[in-house]
């Protein structure tokens, strides 16, 4: 599970109303090379819950330079942009699980796959 | 005495001998002396008659020439099984029942007649038959012993042998083996234990071991082999309407002593929990075992699926829900694509390609409300067994919607022609009957490829069931690469493993390797048959092919979209328009837009 794709994870357990962001707990982390493609980054960002992409990054330890906050004239910014794309595309879980910041069910991440399927009784 | 046969075995053991096409080889064995033992008396099974010469000369000519076999199934040829046709009421191999409300528009053929009056006056029967079932046996072929449906049929079962004689075996289950011979024009009356608890087969076999003469009670009886000809049998039954009530539970099926085999067909759920483990027995667990057979017949994304994909802005998000083996996660790399699954199986083959995914179930995926720019949901929907379901599966897609964000839908058509243009799926059928080898299995092309047809209102060819002709709820298995008759059903896969040896994939349900092997249980008919040492599960069952090896079969349950049912499925939820709505080879489409 890449942190582009945990930006648009949910927890939707029943009943829960603050499923978002999910907490990820890692015990596999892997950072694979990706091609860089400043364009497609570019048009990412504007997409992505800001806060949420550096909270994960943080749980992962891998938020390394990652501002707060995004820079304004980002589009121009190579630099920024190659940090944005490591942490959104390079670095993925592998094994661990995702945890709902509600109710505290968490869901397992299995080669680098979220299992989100819910029980009867909390769908 | 001894001396002759020492000389005997000397000279003749392992001899060859010409018998037409055929040369034989003798084998001789010597032995000094043989332990005397009395055998039992074995007779006939209880209820069992066969009267000889029961049909004259004349009267077997005129019979057998009262089968029109043309209609007959090629492949069924093609592939040396014995001919079958039905009059009166079909039967049916895959629940070995009858379709008791649909009778067949011919009845018994007038020639059956005084035949059927002799057995009347015989009193061998007291009612005249209304079902008739012709088997035609080439050398070589059989059918696997069984015992004729108790709740299909009433207790006496007529059959009459045609054009040569064969040898029936009657089993008893616990294990005593009586075989008898039926010779031509003879008349088999099967009542009472023989009919309900004994098994009656032919084994497939070009030479029967028969009496050389009169059998004589209490000696020796001289044995010679018989070789087979072609045997026609003309077998009479009355369709039971009520439960059987006889005396032998442990082999009924309305008694419920033997689960029926195969387990009966599911009623369409009437609430969601039992709608739940229908999908649950009939798609998830059937997705998760064939997964990469399916995956590999599910290679060529849709043109007009692409051509939505292509359209998207880029850095759009997109959302597949249902996305297989993630056919369409890259077909445009220029979008922000995930996909979900239900089945783990399915989506490990996604990642394994290296796409993002996640698994969870259509009516509630994980993403927050309105994060998405664009949904598709292709061959998804049909999967959901009640019209709530399918429509919560609508709304859950229109929930992950921005506002003027739009979806996809592609869901399997009741029509499978359209325009006069018969899908991919049903033209393999007719190429199949042709004789012509179709490239793909039916699980290939319930794919599609070509172009699809601009929705008109006016050419749709139509032969929908009624509701209420589904008051009994029960669904049918379809029969592969035809038209849908209803629109619940339960579509067989036949699961192939990996090929080997370049083998190619053939049409229709068995593979054409050759000639079948002589041993009995893999030269069985085409027929599905119970694999005797795996219990069965409601949705597989094992189908013995030619050439030794089972394949199993699996069915999904499929409800079928009528023509204007998704759009309509569509206009329920609030909030949206639909833009598009076409017939796309074989599928319903809709394109949606949120407001």
């Amino acid at each position: 599970m890449k942190l582009l794709t945990h930006n648009m994870l949910t927890s939707h357990v029943k009943g829960v109303t603050k499923g978002y962001p999910l907490l990820i707990k890692a015990t596999e982390v892997k950072v694979n090379e990706v091609e860089f493609n400043p364009k497609f980054v570019c048009r990412m960002i504007p997409k992505l819950e800001w806060s949420t992409l550096v909270q994960a990054a943080d749980q992962l330890g891998h938020r390394e330079e990652l501002p707060g906050e995004l820079v304004p004239d980002y589009e121009k910014n190579e630099d920024f942009l190659k940090k944005v794309h490591r942490v959104l595309l390079e670095v993925e879980v592998i094994e661990g699980c995702l945890q709902c910041p509600e109710s505290g069910r968490e869901f397992p991440i299995s080669k680098g796959i979220p299992n989100m399927l819910l029980n009867e009784d909390e769908a | 005495f001894e001396d002759g046969a020492r000389k005997a075995h000397a000279q003749l053991n392992g001899k060859k001998l010409q018998s037409g096409e055929n040369s034989v080889t003798f084998y001789l064995s010597y032995v000094d002396s043989v332990k005397h033992r009395e055998e039992a008396l074995v007779g006939f099974p209880e209820g069992l008659t066969l009267v000889e010469d029961f049909v004259s000369l004349e009267e077997e000519a005129l019979l057998l020439a009262a089968v029109d076999w043309t209609m007959s199934n090629e492949a069924q040829k093609a592939l040396k099984h014995r001919r079958v046709k039905h009059y009166g009421f079909e039967f049916r191999y895959d629940n070995n029942n009858v379709d008791k409300d649909k009778p067949l528009p011919a009845g018994l053929p007038d020639e059956c007649l005084p035949v059927l009056q002799r057995c009347l006056q015989d009193g061998l029967i007291n009612v005249l038959p209304d079902q008739l079932t012709v088997n035609q046996y080439e050398s070589g072929q059989g059918i696997p012993p069984h015992v004729d449906t108790h709740s299909a049929f009433e207790d006496t079962i007529l059959s009459i042998s045609l054009g040569a004689k064969a040898v029936m075996e009657f089993r008893h289950p616990e294990g005593r083996a009586v075989p008898v011979v039926l010779p031509e024009r003879s008349l088999l009356v099967m009542k009472g234990e023989s009919r309900y608890l004994w098994t009656h087969g032919i084994t497939p076999r070009k030479f029967d071991l028969v009496p050389a003469c009169e059998p004589d009670v209490g000696s020796n009886s001289g044995l010679t082999l018989s070789k087979r000809g072609t045997r026609t049998s003309f077998t009479f039954r009355k369709i039971r309407y009520e439960p059987c009530c006889c005396a032998f539970p442990s082999a009924c099926d309305s008694q419920e002593g033997t689960s029926p085999y195969p387990p009966s067909p599911p009623s369409l759920p009437c609430c969601h929990a039992d709608a739940t483990l229908l999908e649950e027995e009939y798609v998830h667990r059937v997705y998760d075992a064939i997964a990469s057979h399916f995956s590999r017949t599910r290679h060529t994304p849709w043109p007009h699926v692409c051509h939505f994909l292509s359209s998207l802005p880029p850095g759009s998000v997109l959302v597949d829900v249902g996305c297989g083996n993630g056919k369409y996660l890259g077909v445009n790399p220029q979008l922000i694509t995930v996909g979900c699954d239900r089945s783990s199986a399915l989506v490990q083959i996604c990642a394994e390609r290296g796409f993002q995914v996640f698994v969870s179930d259509a009516l509630s995926v994980p993403l927050r409300t309105a994060s998405c720019d664009a949904c598709i949901s292709i061959a998804v929907i049909h999967h959901f067994s009640t019209l709530e379901r399918r429509l919560a599966a609508v709304r859950e897609l229109v929930r992950l919607l921005k506002p003027g964000g739009q979806a996809l839908i592609y869901v399997w058509a009741y029509e499978q022609e359209y325009n006069k243009q018969k899908s991919k799926y049903l033209k393999d059928h007719v190429k199949q009957h042709n004789g012509e080898k179709s490239k793909d299995t039916p699980e290939e092309s319930q794919e599609s490829h070509e172009e699809p047809s601009v929705f008109t209102t006016s050419h749709v060819e139509r032969d929908v069931k009624d509701a209420s002709e589904m008051t009994e709820g029960r669904l049918s298995v379809h029969t592969n690469r035809t038209a849908f008759n209803s629109q619940d059903l339960l579509v067989p896969w036949h699961l192939k493993g990996r090929k080997t040896h370049g083998e190619e994939e053939s049409s229709g349900r068995f593979s054409s390797r050759g000639e079948p092997n002589p041993d009995f249980d893999s030269s069985m008919s085409s027929d599905t048959t119970h694999s005797p040492d795996s219990k069965p599960s409601p949705s597989d069952n094992m189908c013995q092919i030619p050439g030794g090896s089972s394949v199993p079969v699996f069915h999904r349950y499929y409800h079928v979209f009528q023509q204007g049912e998704l759009e309509q499925l569509c206009t329920q939820v609030t909030g949206i328009k639909v833009q598009t709505s076409y017939h796309d080879q074989g599928n319903w489409c809709v394109v949606l837009q949120k407001e």
